[in-house]
């Protein structure tokens, strides 16, 4: 069995986030990380080969050189192979563009199991996965909680819909995204570290992939564009609420409430 | 090239969700001033009843009934949307950021080869082009993009993003008779629901969250009464779930759930990034906590410091009183 995680890189929730002076662009301090939902894919890849027979995990990222960090972390945690597909450093908007390289990486290799993350903590669209499985005619799994592989055709997938849960087979290949709860992502052993300093990471230029030419995945494709970025107008400074006992606290508090901010 | 502007109407447990009205309400405000007209698009089985209420909100109301749409499902949900979309070739088609929003939106741009933008908390009609807010790293950062060419053109929106308005529009019902197709790779075993007659944590007006300071799990039944009381829901911190005092579903956070209601109070949360993030779009943010320096009073409006369990018993019976004069 052929499993594929895809993953991205983004920016530490704590790493500082600058404008530049023509608000045109955005300056990330250097501390990235593996997108938080993306590491449950990982684990759960691990688990699956784990579980069958002759199991190989594919992880691939689409990102500029300093993605292959977060290859190299899910090599540290179990992977086996990592493919950059590269970006030459420069950022698409465009989800669109993003899942048709990632298809048609995935449609060249051959996958019989997909693995995306839910969404990305940076930019929180929750696209790729879903769009992926379009352009690759295979049904997906949006958030994850619970997987089994029944045999090599199907799996039995707990997910997570409006207001409740479901139970669904799926016949494979197909596509899942992880949610947060569906395992508990290992740290890499010191082993695994030293196995991926020394692993060979794939490059490939998107544009070389099946049915993909140039013109298709850069600028000019892009079907959206960022007009302005802007830094959040800052809250006001908080506003103490004094009072000798709680009791006369919350009093004044919930005139304010009523009063000045019509909250209640 | 059309004006239409198609907002996809959510169900849930029988009934219309609040974000469905709010994408309306905002849909026939921007179409006003593109001259344009506000179609609503309700797929499912026997919503008569609720394509009526519609009728308020929208100039014309699309229905889709068919019982192999008794239940939501991305293959069966699409192949209706991908029709009516082919049909009516809509300028842009709003939809929710929902559990389901997520699930069918990316596919059915990617099916349409359209131009989408996701989790957007803002739009506005300027220069005869939409151009779309969007909140990037948790807030930090604010984008405005627009769709750069004549595209099919999606944009899902948080829940508690518009006011809803209801116009008396009167608009016109039209029954669509469109074939429903099947994925037969998935199968579906078995659904389970939440037995729970309280608002969705997103849609939710009111929040009252628990932190670490609560102490334990037991602790909790005090916001949950709160919470009924503001007819809201209970929300908890990142630190709170690890523990499993809460479930995951209450979770507010990047790895949780990003809400906007009108008021939320933050009952001994610390403050972590991880938190703020997916609560400081709020419009009131209250904060109690013992501890001066929580860095929950740098987003806060209003703080007090104190003991949150000699706090908890008076807000309880003040919100009390205050649900009776109303």
């Amino acid at each position: 069995m052929n499993i594929l995680v895809c993953v991205k890189q983004v920016a530490d929730t704590e790493a500082r986030i600058l404008l530049t002076s023509d608000k045109k662009s955005i300056e990330i301090e250097n501390k990235y990380n593996m997108n938080f939902f993306d590491e449950f894919a990982v684990e759960e890849a691990i688990r699956t080969k784990g579980k069958v027979k002759d199991c190989q995990i594919s992880v691939c990222t689409y990102g500029s050189n300093k993605a292959t960090e977060v290859l190299r972390t899910a090599i540290a945690m179990g992977a086996d192979k990592a493919y950059l597909l590269d970006n030459n450093g420069y950022d698409i908007e465009d989800p669109i563009i993003t899942a048709k390289i990632l298809a048609s990486f995935a449609k060249t290799e051959g996958f019989d199991l997909i693995f995306c993350g839910r969404q990305a903590i940076d930019d929180e669209n929750a696209n790729i996965g879903a769009m992926m499985a379009e352009f690759l005619n295979i049904p997906h799994v949006s958030a994850i909680l619970k997987f089994d592989v029944v045999d090599e055709k199907k799996a039995r997938v707990e997910s997570e819909i409006e207001g409740g849960k479901e139970i669904q087979e799926v016949q494979l290949p197909a596509l899942f995204t992880t949610q947060k709860g569906i395992n508990e992502p290992r740290v890499p052993l010191i082993t695994g570290v030293m196995k991926a300093m020394k692993a060979q990471i794939n490059i490939i230029d998107p544009a070389t992939l099946k049915d993909l030419s140039k013109g298709m995945i850069d600028e000019s494709a892009s079907k959206i564009s960022v007009l302005t970025y802007e830094t959040p107008s800052a809250r006001p400074t908080v506003k103490i609420i004094d009072g000798e006992t709680p009791e006369q606290k919350v009093k004044a508090l919930i005139d304010i409430l009523k009063d000045e901010a019509k909250a209640l | 090239m059309s004006k239409e502007i198609f907002v996809f109407v959510e169900c849930k447990d029988g009934s219309i969700r609040k974000v469905s009205y709010e994408l309306l309400s905002k849909a026939k405000e921007i179409s006003q001033k593109s001259s344009s007209i506000v179609y609503a698009v309700i797929i499912g089985s026997n919503q008569d009843v609720l394509a009526n209420q519609l009728k308020d909100f929208a100039d014309k109301v699309l229905i889709v009934d068919n019982e192999k749409l008794s239940k939501y499902r991305w293959d069966t949900f699409l192949s209706v949307m991908e029709q009516i979309i082919k049909k009516y070739k809509p300028y842009v088609m709003f939809g929710p950021s929902t559990t389901t929003g997520k699930d069918i939106f990316p596919r059915l741009a990617a099916r349409l080869n359209g131009a989408i933008i996701s989790d957007a908390v803002d739009v506005v009609f300027d220069e005869n082009t939409l151009k779309i807010k969007k909140p990037l790293f948790g807030g930090k950062i604010i984008s405005w993009m627009k769709c750069k060419d004549d595209s099919t053109f999606f944009v899902t929106f948080r829940p508690n993003s518009f006011i809803v308005e209801n116009r008396s529009l009167n608009g016109e019902l039209i029954k669509e008779n469109i074939d429903v197709s099947e994925d037969s790779r998935i199968v579906s075993i078995s659904t389970e629901k939440r037995e729970t007659k309280k608002v969705d944590l997103q849609e939710a007006d009111f929040i009252i969250c628990g932190g670490r300071g609560m102490k334990g799990p037991e602790h909790f039944q005090d916001l949950e009464e709160i919470a009924d009381i503001m007819g809201g829901r209970v929300g908890a911190s990142r630190a709170v779930v690890d523990s499993k005092w809460r479930d995951y579903d209450d979770q507010v956070g990047k790895s949780g759930k990003t809400v906007s209601p009108k008021l939320y109070v933050g009952c001994g949360v610390s403050g972590a990034l991880h938190h703020t993030m997916g609560m400081d779009t709020s419009k009131v943010i209250v904060a109690i906590n013992k501890d001066p320096n929580a860095l929950i009073f740098q987003y806060a409006d209003y703080g007090i410091i104190d003991d949150v369990f000699n706090v908890l018993p008076a807000l309880k019976e003040e919100l009390k009183k205050i649900k009776k004069e109303i």
